[in-house]
């Protein structure tokens, strides 16, 4: 079984992309795995194409749910064994990383597995590069230079919000963390061209942070939205958050019910994406609506929910 | 670009996106005025949203105005206007008094 591990940063355009090549036919039958940090997911919900679909929330599968990741990868398995000669088999497995993965450690983890190393070939490591917000993240995140480093395929997501210069430096800063990996680009998930290059633009001068222990670790936070947290409260608090603290609040994503529909809601630091309109819940029935994940690191998880109940008119120390 | 694999994104500011309809909109604008009022007064600020007209009013105690579009300007106005970083996060709005955290 071919395995294809789809990474990158949070908020890269992970699942976006996943979406497109799902609806254009790539990946054929392939059974998608989706990782989440959050207990909460939320990325499966735009996933509805897959034939078929696990969701492995609440752990990062390179680090903490790495177990659960090796049990579901041998169910797959065990799964497909179990078909007759003669029956359709399943042939590919696409799995989408948690934002804070090393897609490295995950393969690492897959090949040196007794039983899945068997049964499943890794042959293709695909990370998706936010063209916004990379290299930021390439000066300070040790993370996000691993996740570069272990691609065989980089895909440049977001084209179409950067200029060429940037765009430009970008891309020759990744042609020197990984000379070998393939470049491509991509708006909305749908294949894009890349600008022809302007004259010799240099890759950017990343700082050493190979030792760097100082930041603290990016968690995520869940926030419920009870009955006396409306939309326009909510908006309110989450617009003054990502204002003062979007370079600590890296992602903030989740569904919300409102007058206008569910609403999809997704930001990348201070980027907020117009929120997508979901149809009403059919199938995923277990699915929680009103729950917002927040990930980013510099503040107490805490703190969120007392702010945004103090932004709602609520009492500033009330807790769930 | 695709358009097609995905659902449809509401329209405008996505802090007005929970408003599909007329009196929806405007009833959402009154109650942005007025989560506003609550949380500017102890930034010496204050707000208005009429309805008559786009944008919000900020003003000052001493006076000053500014009209803004939107929420993201809203925030940025009031750091212009008071000198001082805005923050949902300061002690003030997480129940441990007056003081910046």
């Amino acid at each position: 079984m071919r395995l294809t591990v789809l990474g990158g940063y949070l908020g890269s355009g992970k699942t976006t992309w996943l979406r497109h090549q799902l609806h254009a036919g790539q990946f054929g039958d392939a059974h998608i795995v989706v990782n989440e940090a959050a207990e909460t997911p939320i990325d499966d919900a735009l996933l509805s194409q897959a034939k078929q679909l696990s969701v492995l929330a609440g752990g990062c599968a390179c680090c903490d749910a790495k177990s659960q990741l090796i049990t579901l990868l041998r169910e797959i398995c065990d799964e497909r064994s179990n078909i007759e000669s003669g029956g359709k088999r399943l042939n590919q497995i696409v799995l989408e990383t948690s934002g804070l993965a090393d897609p490295g450690a995950i393969v690492d983890a897959v090949c040196t597995d007794a039983v899945l190393v068997h049964h499943i070939l890794v042959i293709e490591i695909v990370v998706a590069v936010d063209s916004l917000h990379a290299l930021d993240q390439l000066r300070t995140e040790p993370l996000g230079r691993r996740q570069i480093e272990t691609a065989d395929r980089l895909i440049l997501t977001k084209v179409d919000e950067v200029d060429t210069e940037p765009l430009m430096r970008l891309r020759a800063t990744l042609a020197v963390l990984n000379p070998g990996a393939s470049v491509s680009a991509a708006i909305k998930g749908s294949n894009s061209d890349l600008p022809s290059a302007i004259g010799d633009v240099l890759p950017e001068e990343l700082p050493d942070i190979s030792g760097a222990t100082s930041r603290p670790p990016i968690f995520p936070a869940r926030i419920v939205l009870d009955d006396t947290i409306d939309w326009t409260a909510f908006s309110v608090w989450l617009s003054a958050l990502l204002y003062a603290r979007g370079d600590d609040v890296v992602r903030v994503k989740g569904v919300v019910r409102t007058p206008a529909g569910r609403l999809l809601l997704q930001s990348v630091r201070r980027a907020v994406q117009s929120p997508e309109i979901l149809p009403e819940q059919t199938n995923d029935a277990n699915r929680e609506d009103n729950v917002i994940v927040v990930i980013g690191r510099g503040y107490r998880a805490e703190d969120l929910t007392k702010s945004l109940r103090s932004f709602s008119g609520d009492r500033a120390d009330r807790t769930d | 670009m695709c358009s097609s694999c995905g659902f449809p994104a509401a329209p405008g500011h996505w802090t007005e996106a929970g408003a599909a309809t007329a009196p929806d909109r405007l009833r959402s604008r009154f109650r942005r005025a007025q989560v506003l009022q609550a949380i500017l007064p102890a930034l010496g600020l204050s707000a208005h949203d009429g309805g008559q007209v786009p944008g919000i009013q900020i003003s000052t105690l001493s006076g000053h105005h500014e009209i803004v579009r939107d929420l993201d300007e809203v925030w940025a106005a009031a750091e212009r206007m008071t000198g001082k970083k805005i923050d949902p996060l300061d002690r003030r709005f997480i129940g441990g008094g007056d003081e910046e955290a």
